[in-house]
């Protein structure tokens, strides 16, 4: 099959060359598109064929760098490196025709779908036409029929002839070209199938070529690595050299069909003998080396043989003396036992001689002991009488004391009874103290208020008088003095701070005595507890956080409480709470309890309205209690009338919250919280211990004081000038006003004497007078 | 006995001529050992096989020969009557095989003789030239998948006896795995000399080709052929000469019916190929529909067919209804729509490691569906587009797709317009990828330049991947891909 080129082995520029030449076809084809491809295809395999020489060259020589590893794998990777590049090449050289026909078989189809195009075109507008022209014809036939004058349908029928045969032309026209067309085609067929076996040819060609090259650069490189090998003699390297070598080969035998399969052979010989003579070499040298082992090996065994014969007879020969001398010793330690054996039935005899003396001696003892157990058992019996006689008296002594015991409790029943009862009292006495506490506080206060209002009527008379002295008297401005007193209404008292514990024990105290003294409690000091905060629900909700956090309180504080009243123990535990909370002040107490109350209100806030109705009934009650009480208490009822009012609501509503207040899984959560809340830093943490009952009356007298010194020394000073001055102003003018009453008199006088003159003057003795007094006094009167 | 093979060694191997002096009772155990170790060895060597004649001393020595020999003579003469081989010992078994004659009959042999050696006569007398590696490594196999080969070859339908291949199949069921038919016979026409006078008369052609064209029904064989794997058809004739008629290239759709339902039926198909046959659509439509949910069906080639674009839908369908890993489809006329609905199915495919559309013209348009299909592919390796009237915009859409890509290892888009552009826009997307071996770019316009630059990246990949470590000779790879496709071209 393969032809047969005698191709010897060509460097890659020739083959470049033959490359060209098996191309030469395809560059002079008429199409010049393919031309145009052929004549690129030589450039890029002109260029490859640069390239590779280059890239080769730039391979080698980073391969000679790289000194420091191993010549071996050096050179075995050079191979690969050659080889690899070799295969890759030769298959894009051989592949080209591949491409080159591919490109071609394109171009051609696309060439002939366009002629396709045409032809049918063609052929569509010649159906056409000679459809027309058949038309044509076949009407004239119609017309032909209606002829009757001969010459006319002779000339109709010539007419009609030629027509026919322009068509049958036209048609064979067509026919003519197609066919030259096919002839075309089929030249053209032909070429294409020359083209093609030579573009196999050229094909195998490059495939023998390669298959060649490949063989021979296979070779060399194996040679290469073989030649390594042998200088330096690893065994790996060659083996692996050889498959690398077996491997290329198996790639190719594809392409190298037609070789058979002897053809293999020649090229590995070569170093099959190398190694072949190598592990000949080697196999003898192993053989020697066995040999001479073995020979090692039967030397010793033969060594341990003897070895061991001599053994074998040294220890015949130890066990022949082990065994006399076992026997002699044998005999002498029979003789021995015989002589024992005598000895010890002598010492039998002995031995029975003393166990006869033995016995009779133990006879008399025995009997000895006999009369001592007699004895023994006499005395038993009188010890049992005396221990009878004993327990006796333990019982009775045991009934004494418990006798005793119970007198002792009885008596310390009692004597608690009355602790309690004297507590009870103390508590009445304490209660009653409250109230005369009260009471006398709101004497004090009436009192107070009362002096207080005298005192304040006489200073503002005093006020309003040196008010008009200094308007109208003095004509100075005025200014009403401003004195913190004046405002004061009610006794002095101090805001005290309770610490938590005092409000603990007013709460418990209270709501310890519930229904019967709801109105001193509304007169207490815990009144100023938020309003819509309750003493019970307080108490409740104290009572809550006291059983659930009982983990707060010390276990010894715990042990000690267990005696002592619920109360009281409830009041220590809380206590120690709320020290283990940080609680100290009554604020802090009431910030808790509003914190629960918050936190009930809006857990509750939905459910309230149902319950409700239910839990009226029970106010109602508590409401006639209140209402009984209010009957012995008239005077307080009218002022607490609506704060009654008010607190029943709130007593409504904490009976019908109080069944599930607050449920005690959560008191930790609102006592987290709350905690969390409270770590506010702390000043001064002293504890304000106030003396409950006593009142500051320090200041009262200075109050007192200032409320007489309203009027200052100063203002009375001039008070008592002005006086002075105001007398002796009286005084002129009480004499002022007597000189003008005696004036008036004067006048008055006068006024009576003018008349009396007038009338005398008038009277007719004058005019019988010679000289006529009123002349006299005209001329008096005329010149005064 | 002792004796003789002292004397028979002493003769053959100077080396163990030192030895029986030794220790006799050991070298007669180990030299038959040793002898018979020698022999596969150099079997085919001239020389040695000289050695082994002399060693049979019945000829050369004038002593009375072995009983055993004598019975092993007369095994070996009668054969083909009386074949007894199994009951024999080993080494016995050995000169029996060694001394039988290559031209026995199949139905004594067959299913008796299992030793290399034999087959290897049996083919070397048949046949000049035998490729062991294309049948397994096996004598045996070769033997009997050339020999049916052969019988399908020559068989005529209608003239021929059909026993004349099925008689055989008992035989040789559990041998073949493979039937590389490159020819069909047509029947035999009634004026065969007439036609080929007169080729102009197309009419009459036709009308005496319908009533039967079909050729040789393989669906009878197959069935009985359990062991077979790989199917490689061609519907022609080869060396017609002037003798040429169309109708001689025919497969028809009886052909093609009963062919399907021979591959439908067939489990253990690993391998199908049907090339140069004018596969058209509607039949590529029926092989694909048999072929459907197959359960060992690999390798699909029907390239050199006329399949178009229903043909190409139908295989995408496939696709995504079997395990295939390799699809063929090199020169057909697959166009745009053929090559979208490919690209539709491999978007999401996971088998598929091969695709080769070489010498359609899906164009642009299915240029680009195909790389957009790729951008979402995770097991393509190879992809041939060569031939394919692709441009530039194709070549941009396949730069993004090798920057994403990272399965694909060989591209070919030889033969195309790619154009410098293109080639730029390529380099740039190859400067992204570390996974490409190979990029055929050649006779697709690209500038020198870039084509130059993008062989160095490859390069560098080719480079990388053998550092790697896990497959030291990739080069070997390709090239034997490659191999059956270059006798086609």
């Amino acid at each position: 099959m393969n032809p047969p080129v005698p191709l010897g082995i060509l460097e890659d520029k020739e083959e470049e060359h033959l490359a060209t030449q098996v191309l030469g076809p395809s560059i002079n084809s008429d199409n010049p598109q393919e031309r145009i491809q052929a004549r690129r295809l030589r450039i890029a395999a002109r260029l490859e064929a640069r390239r590779r020489e280059a890239l080769g060259e730039y391979l080698d020589g980073k391969k000679e760098s790289e000194e420091d590893q191993s010549k071996s794998y050096k050179q075995k990777e050079e191979s690969r490196l050659k080889l690899a590049k070799l295969l890759l090449y030769g298959t894009e050289l051989v592949t080209n025709i591949q491409v080159a026909t591919d490109i071609r078989e394109t171009h051609r189809r696309v060439e002939e779908e366009e002629l396709k195009r045409q032809r049918l075109e063609k052929l569509e507008n010649e159906v056409k036409t000679s459809q027309d022209k058949f038309d044509d014809i076949t009407a004239k036939w119609e017309e032909s029929i209606h002829k009757k004058i001969p010459q006319e349908l002779w000339e109709m029928l010539n007419s009609q002839q030629v027509h026919c045969a322009g068509l049958i032309e036209d048609k064979n026209k067509l026919i003519s070209e197609l066919q030259q067309e096919l002839k075309i085609k089929d030249d053209q067929y032909v070429k294409d199938l020359k083209k093609q076996s030579e573009d196999i040819c050229v094909l195998l060609e490059r495939m023998e070529e390669q298959v060649k090259t490949v063989m021979k650069t296979f070779r060399q490189e194996l040679n290469h690595i073989e030649l390594l090998r042998q200088s330096f003699g690893p065994a790996n390297l060659g083996v692996s050299a050889l498959d690398l070598c077996v491997v290329g080969v198996g790639s190719w035998i594809p392409w190298d069909l037609p070789t058979p399969s002897g053809r293999k052979s020649p090229f590995p010989s070569r170093p099959q003998k190398a190694f072949e003579v190598e592990r000949q070499e080697l196999l003898s040298s192993n053989k020697k080396k066995w040999e001479r082992a073995l020979q090692a090996h039967n030397a010793k065994e033969l060594e341990y043989l003897m070895n061991r014969l001599k053994k074998v007879e040294d220890y015949e020969k130890q066990l022949s003396k082990q065994r006399i001398w076992d026997s002699e010793e044998y005999n002498m330690i029979k003789i021995k036992l015989e002589q024992d054996v005598q000895i010890l039935e002598q010492q039998l005899q002995q031995m029975k001689a003393t166990y006869q003396l033995n016995q009779e001696k133990l006879e008399y003892n025995f009997q000895v002991l006999k009369k001592r157990d007699e004895e023994s058992t006499m005395i038993r019996s009188q010890q049992k009488r005396k221990m009878n006689r004993l327990h006796d008296v333990l019982n009775n002594l045991r009934s004494k004391y418990a006798k005793q015991i119970k007198q002792f409790q009885e008596e310390n029943q009692s004597l608690t009874s009355d602790y309690k009862r004297l507590v009870i009292q103390f508590k009445e006495l304490q209660k009653a103290m409250r109230h005369f506490v009260l009471i006398d506080e709101e004497k004090f206060w009436d009192f107070w208020v009362m002096n207080e209002e005298e005192a304040k009527g006489l200073i503002s008379k005093a006020l309003d008088v040196d008010r008009i002295i200094h308007t109208q008297h003095l004509g100075l401005p005025w200014t009403a003095p401003d004195f913190w007193f004046l405002k004061n209404v009610g006794p002095l008292f101090q805001q005290q701070q309770k610490s938590a514990t005092q409000i603990l024990e007013e709460v418990l105290m209270q709501t310890e005595e519930e229904g019967s003294e709801e109105a001193d409690q509304e007169l207490e000091s815990y009144l100023d507890l938020p309003k819509q905060v309750s003493a019970s629900t307080t108490r409740k909700i104290l009572m809550l956080l006291c059983d659930e956090s009982g983990f707060l309180i010390e276990s010894k504080l715990l042990s000690l409480l267990q005696p002592l009243e619920k109360s009281e123990c409830y009041l220590l535990r809380l206590d120690a709470i709320f020290s283990a909370l940080g609680i100290e002040s009554e604020d802090d107490l009431y910030k808790l309890v509003n914190f629960f109350l918050k936190y009930r209100a809006q857990h509750l806030s939905s459910q309230e309205e149902e319950m409700m109705p239910a839990l009226e009934p029970v106010p109602k009650g508590e409401e006639e209690e209140e209402k009984k009480e209010k009957e012995e208490e008239e005077e307080e009822e009218e002022e607490s009338l609506e704060e009654e009012e008010a607190e029943s609501l709130v007593e409504e509503e904490e009976a019908s919250t109080s069944p599930r207040l607050i449920h005690p899984n959560d008191v930790l959560k609102i006592l987290e919280a709350f905690v969390k809340g409270l770590k506010k830093p702390r000043d001064a943490r002293a504890p304000v211990k106030l003396q409950k009952a006593t009142r500051d009356n320090s200041k009262d007298s200075d109050y007192w004081k200032a409320l007489a010194t309203v009027i200052p020394r100063s203002r009375q000073n001039l008070w008592d000038g002005l006086y002075a001055a105001l007398e002796k102003y009286h005084l002129v003018l009480m004499r002022r006003a007597e000189l003008l009453q005696e004036c008036n008199t004067l006048e008055q006088q006068n006024t009576e004497l003018q008349q009396l003159l007038q009338k005398y003057l008038g009277s007719k003795i004058n005019s019988e007078l010679q000289v006529p007094p009123t002349q006299v006094l005209r001329i008096s009167t005329k010149s005064s | 006995m002792s004796m003789q093979e002292t004397l028979t060694t002493a003769s053959t191997s100077p080396q163990a001529a030192g030895q029986p002096s030794s220790s006799g009772s050991k070298f007669t155990k180990s030299s038959p050992a040793t002898w018979k170790s020698r022999g596969p060895n150099h079997g085919p060597n001239v020389r040695l096989m000289r050695r082994i004649i002399a060693e049979d001393a019945e000829w050369s020595l004038a002593i009375v020969p072995l009983l055993t020999d004598l019975c092993i003579r007369h095994i070996v003469k009668n054969f083909r009557n009386n074949p007894i081989l199994t009951q024999l010992l080993p080494e016995h078994q050995q000169k029996v095989l060694r001394q039988l004659p290559p031209d026995l009959p199949l139905a004594v042999t067959a299913n008796l003789i299992d030793d290399e050696n034999y087959w290897h006569r049996c083919c070397e007398q048949r046949w000049p030239v035998c490729h062991l590696d294309c049948h397994g490594g096996s004598w045996k196999r070769l033997f009997f998948e050339r020999h049916l080969e052969n019988l399908i070859k020559h068989f005529i339908p209608d003239s021929t006896d059909p026993a004349v291949i099925l008689d055989l199949l008992p035989l040789c069921r559990n041998y073949v795995r493979r039937i590389r038919v490159d020819q069909f016979l047509p029947p035999v026409q009634l004026r065969p000399l007439q036609h080929s006078g007169d080729q102009s008369d197309s009419g009459s052609e036709g009308e005496m080709e319908e009533p039967s064209m079909d050729h040789y029904q393989l669906g009878e064989l197959v069935a009985g052929l359990s062991q077979l794997e790989e199917l490689d058809l061609v519907y022609g004739i080869k060396d017609c000469g002037m003798n040429f008629e169309w109708n001689l290239f025919l497969f028809t759709y009886r052909d093609c019916q009963s062919l399907a339902a021979t591959i439908k039926a067939c489990h253990t198909l690993k391998v199908f190929r049907l090339t140069r046959s004018k596969v058209d659509d509607n039949k590529a439509r029926i092989l694909i529909r048999s072929l459907l949910d197959h359960p060992a069906l690999e390798k699909l080639d029907l390239s050199h067919n006329c399949i178009g674009d229903r043909g190409a839908r139908a295989a995408a369908k496939l696709l995504s209804h079997s395990r295939l890993r390799v699809l063929n489809l090199a020169n057909n006329q697959v166009r745009a729509p053929g090559a979208q609905s490919l690209a539709h199915a491999l978007a999401h495919n996971t088998n598929l490691l091969s695709l080769n559309l070489r010498l359609n013209c899906i164009e642009d348009e299915g240029g680009q569906a195909l790389a957009h299909a790729l951008q979402t592919n995770k097991c393509l390796t190879t992809l041939h587009l060569g031939g394919n009237e692709l441009s530039e915009p194709t070549a941009t859409l396949l730069s993004q797709v090798l920057s994403v890509n990272t399965t694909l290892t060989k591209i070919n888009l030889s033969c195309n317009h790619i154009g410098p552009d293109g080639g730029k826009q390529l380099l740039e997307g190859m400067s992204d990828n570390k996974t490409l071996l190979e990029f055929d770019l050649r006779l697709s316009d690209v500038a020198q330049e870039s084509e130059y630059l993008i062989g160095q990246a490859l390069c560098a990949n080719r480079e990388e991947a053998r550092q790697r470590g896990l497959n030291p000779s990739h080069f070997s790879a390709p090239l034997t891909a490659k191999g059956p496709e270059n006798p086609v071209g």
